[in-house]
């Protein structure tokens, strides 16, 4: 019963992301300059907005959490979302290259962003990394929070990259001082795509703690079992 | 506030002397950052005085910055050996004069070592005709140092209990201290290059490198006590 939510819970999520994507590839303009190619914007910009903001933000308020009251929960809570922002993080980058082939005419470039978002990826696989090097405590709670916090602290600098960097990357054109340089249809598509992704990260990330919980729960059964 | 001061005192002339007790622990990172400067060296001489002064700043951050994290993460083995982090359970410090006199013994280790990089740097650029020495390249250094000595210790101290230290050290440290780098190459760079004063710089590169300096310190100094503390 409970597998058959989770299973509808994902389907509703990849619904969501689809209707999206419709809609964005089938109501807005192609871009005068880039062509068509520019709608794989809207996979990029909501993934790295979920990576960057929803999975951050998460992280940052678990992590605080785990410091204030420790538990393994709470510790579950954080390490589902470095799962998902570790997802997210790698769409971004697999997206990001694609659009740099067809825009710049490379795979990849030593820009500041792109090396930035590459350096998240890394500290949160580095942050799984540590939290299965670690025997489960609350020592592990402490340390793997310290680290989520650490993390949150690199989120700011990739999303300034680009203007304090001389960068490829074009600046930011969705909050923008002076009003944005978006056409309105491609600006609503992307809200609306933002928006869904959002929502489709955070069904992932119930479905990912509901699963490590369930893990958790089989492990301790197991030992009261054997002992 | 007494107790304070009277631990950070002692713990900090502790340490000081278990470093200099233990020289090849001071002396490794000086001879790594030697070997490392030499390499570089050799790679890239003869070189175009274009991008001569680029490379000097490029190769002397580096090899501080790799000799620097074979110090930090090696901060906490003398108190692990005297199983100090069992007795201290005891009689327990306070966290913040704990990190503080760890951190005061790690900056000035590597005070020593961004000294003789930076000489010794200085000392195999002396065929070229560009005066490459600069008290000014040195305090950004130093800056850097504040900042990238206070996440070595509280990684340092994160890894005591993790299984794979060696590997996920590195692993924590060169990404998370690399906007410090960053901002201390590209200080430099502006110094030497278009010589820009310190002053001119600190609306730009030098301000985001305090401020990540600010960052670093605090988050550290509170975190730190979190990481000691007992299950």
């Amino acid at each position: 019963m409970r597998e058959s939510k989770d299973i509808l819970a994902g389907l509703i999520g990849l619904v969501l992301v689809f209707i999206g994507w419709w809609y964005a590839f089938s109501f807005t303009p192609v871009d005068a300059q880039q062509g068509a190619v520019y709608r794989i914007i809207y996979i990029h910009v909501p993934a790295a907005a979920s990576a960057l903001g929803l999975c951050s933000l998460g992280l940052l308020v678990t992590s605080i959490w785990g410091l204030l009251k420790p538990s393994e929960k709470i510790l579950q809570a954080s390490r589902s979302w470095v799962e998902v922002g570790l997802i997210f993080t790698t769409i971004t980058l697999l997206t990001g290259s694609i659009w740099g082939k067809s825009t710049w005419g490379t795979w990849w470039t030593w820009d500041a962003r792109l090396t930035t978002t590459f350096l998240l990826a890394i500290l949160l696989l580095a942050y799984l990394l540590l939290y299965n090097s670690l025997r489960q405590g609350k020592q592990r709670i402490r340390i793997c929070s310290v680290l989520g916090i650490l993390i949150c602290v690199d989120v700011p600098i990739i999303y300034k990259s680009v203007s304090w960097w001389r960068t490829l990357h074009q600046p930011s054109s969705i909050i923008e001082q002076g009003g944005r340089t978006m056409d309105p249809a491609m600006y609503n598509a992307l809200l609306l795509n933002i928006f869904l992704i959002a929502i489709f990260s955070t069904l992932l990330w119930m479905i990912r703690f509901k699963n490590l919980r369930l893990h958790d729960q089989m492990t301790q059964d197991s030992f009261e079992g054997v002992s | 506030m007494t107790t304070f001061l009277r631990q950070l005192t002692s713990l900090t002339t502790h340490f000081i002397r278990v470093e200099l007790a233990n020289l090849e622990r001071l002396l490794s990172p000086i001879l790594f950052s030697t070997t490392i400067l030499i390499l570089f060296f050799f790679a890239f001489s003869p070189m175009d005085q274009e991008v001569f002064v680029k490379v000097y700043i490029a190769q002397t951050f580096l090899s501080m910055f790799f000799a620097l994290q074979i110090g930090f993460a090696r901060i906490f083995e003398p108190d692990d050996q005297d199983d100090a982090f069992t007795l201290l359970r005891t009689y327990k410090p306070i966290p913040e004069a704990w990190f503080l006199s760890k951190y005061i013994v790690i900056t000035l280790f590597g005070v020593l070592v961004i000294s003789s990089t930076m000489g010794l740097s200085i000392f195999f650029n002396q065929s070229i005709n560009i005066s490459v020495a600069s008290w000014s390249v040195f305090l950004v250094a130093i800056l850097a140092l504040l900042g990238i000595a206070a996440l070595g210790l509280l990684l340092s101290a994160m890894m005591l209990k993790a299984d794979a230290k060696q590997i996920l050290y590195p692993l924590l440290y060169f990404p998370l201290t690399t906007p410090v780098l960053l901002a201390a190459v590209q200080c430099s760079q502006e110094i030497l290059i278009n010589n820009m004063s310190l002053s001119e710089l600190l609306s730009s590169w030098l301000g985001l490198l305090l401020v990540f300096d600010a960052i670093y310190i605090i988050l550290s100094t509170l975190l730190f006590g979190e990481l000691v503390k007992s299950e």
